[in-house]
């Protein structure tokens, strides 16, 4: 059957190429759990599409997960405001373990709180170290928009990490902004 | 200019994905959800079928709409706990499970239904071949072990009443007609759960799995879903004068908006349909609602054949 066959293929595919893809996915969303979750989103659209795509796999795929991670921070961003509401209640619990943003290193915790944007750029400038017309490439903008992200959620990593007192200690208690 | 920070963040990135593999059967995984969902969308179940078989004990699936699995979500978890840990004093509660449940749906336009003994089918997209009705709105009326979904046209003429009832895991259904003035009735050879349906498994896609339980199996539902992490809470809402909890699946295409008092849903948003729920007490006028009457004249029909899935 021929989805059994695009099902092995891709097994194949991932098996050579997953791990940096899962890599990037985990960076694009802040949590191992999410990225396999946006990695797996990704999959079914590339089984969708299959038979259309010519070639490899990995550009449409990889362009895949920027646009789906994307959509969540739309979404996320949107609903920050209103998760103030229940902030005071749940303070205590928020450092009980279930927290998805790993706390092992505090610039990832700053780089999750930039705007989807901007995140984009720096995952696909500084991790996957594409140049600015591969990287407006792969995020369908301009390459003057991928210079302006690029600048903009670096000087706020700045900020965030060094000349904002108390920047780190906000984030390990959990706060939202 | 910067590249001290690059250089930290990209060490920080290193060390953040260092022990990163590929699960095994990702793909193998994709490709079930991606087939799950394409049968959903084939034959697609209407929110009062979903009501309608909460009464029976019965697991439902395919509720319209798509989850998608990308689900960024780094400081909901924390949310979700806490309402889990309400969900649970909610669920002691007796009075919670001694309501009645009436729910009002609208249906996107081209939407139709045909009741079967085992509940109610659907299409968003015409008939598809099969007997279906038209019906844009729909009153759904569930207690306990029984339930009777009432749909409408557009214009509110009545098409069908459906009601079922569940008593010693067995699971009876009549429903009567009223454009072509036909009825039927059918006590389908399945048997339901035998047990008061405890919270449910993790359902990973837009599945809606109640069992029978206080409040007709909603509060377990939402809590289950919430513990194993399907479902996330999003925020706050004013829903008919309710400062409801918000809560999604992953894509954000199904939404619930629940009393914070009580646990039960006050609102359920679908693609192509909206539900708005009401929680009253079991009085005689209000249980009299779950009875159907066929009329006089109207004639009896064999039922559908029950399909297995």
């Amino acid at each position: 059957m021929a989805d059994d066959r695009a099902v092995t293929d891709l097994e194949s595919f991932l098996a050579a190429r997953g791990e940096p893809l899962l890599r990037t996915a985990v960076l694009l969303t802040g949590s191992k759990e999410a990225g396999e979750d946006l990695l797996q989103a990704g999959l079914e659209r590339l089984l969708r599409h299959w038979s259309a795509i010519d070639g490899d796999p990995e550009g449409y795929l990889r362009r895949t997960l920027y646009n789906l991670a994307a959509d969540g921070w739309r979404r996320q961003r949107a609903w920050r405001g209103r998760l103030r509401l229940l902030q005071n209640e749940t303070a205590a619990t928020a450092a009980d373990g279930t927290t998805e943003v790993d706390t092992r290193d505090a610039l990832i915790r700053l780089l999750v709180q930039l705007p989807p944007r901007q995140r984009a750029v720096i995952v696909a400038r500084y991790w996957e170290q594409l140049s600015e017309a591969e990287t407006a490439g792969v995020l369908g903008c301009s390459v003057g928009s991928v210079k302006a992200s690029a600048s903009r959620g670096m000087q706020r990593l700045r900020e965030l990490s060094g000349t904002a007192p108390g920047a780190e200690n906000d984030l390990a208690e959990g706060k939202t902004r | 200019m910067s590249t001290e920070l690059e250089q930290r963040l990209r060490g920080a990135m290193e060390r953040f994905t260092d022990d990163v593999r590929v699960p095994p059967g990702l793909a193998a995984r994709a490709d079930q959800h991606r087939r799950a969902r394409r049968a959903r969308t084939r034959a697609v179940t209407a929110a009062g079928t979903v009501a309608v078989m909460a009464a029976g004990g019965l697991a439902v699936a395919g509720v319209t709409g798509a989850f998608g699995s990308a689900s960024p979500r780094p400081v909901q978890t924390t949310y979700t706990a806490y309402v889990v840990r309400h969900v649970e004093r909610a669920l002691a509660s007796s009075r919670v499970g001694s309501l009645l449940e009436q729910d009002r749906t609208v249906f996107a336009a081209g939407n139709s239904l045909e009741p079967v003994p085992t509940g109610l089918i659907g299409s968003a997209h015409g008939s598809g071949g099969r007997s279906f009705w038209p019906v844009s709105s729909s009153l759904n009326w569930s207690y306990r072990g029984t339930a009777k979904f009432s749909a409408f046209t557009a214009g509110g003429q009545r098409v069908f009443d459906v009601r079922m009832t569940s008593a010693h895991q067995t699971l009876s259904s009549t429903a009567v007609f009223y454009r072509n003035h036909t009825w039927w009735t059918s006590t389908p050879d399945i048997r339901l759960s035998g047990g008061n349906g405890g919270p449910s498994g993790c359902v990973r896609g837009h599945e809606i799995v109640l069992r029978k339980g206080q409040g007709n199996g909603w509060p377990g539902f939402i809590r289950s879903q919430l513990a194993c992490g399907a479902y996330t809470v999003v925020g706050r809402q004013v829903v008919g004068g309710v400062d409801a909890i918000k809560i999604t699946g992953a894509s954000g295409t199904f939404v619930f908006w629940v009393n914070p008092a009580t646990y039960l849903p006050v609102q359920m948003a679908l693609p192509q349909q909206r539900t708005q729920f009401q929680w009253l007490s079991p009085t005689p006028a209000n249980l009299a609602q779950l009875k159907v009457t066929v009329p006089a004249g109207f004639t009896q029909v064999q039922p559908p054949a029950v399909q297995r899935h």
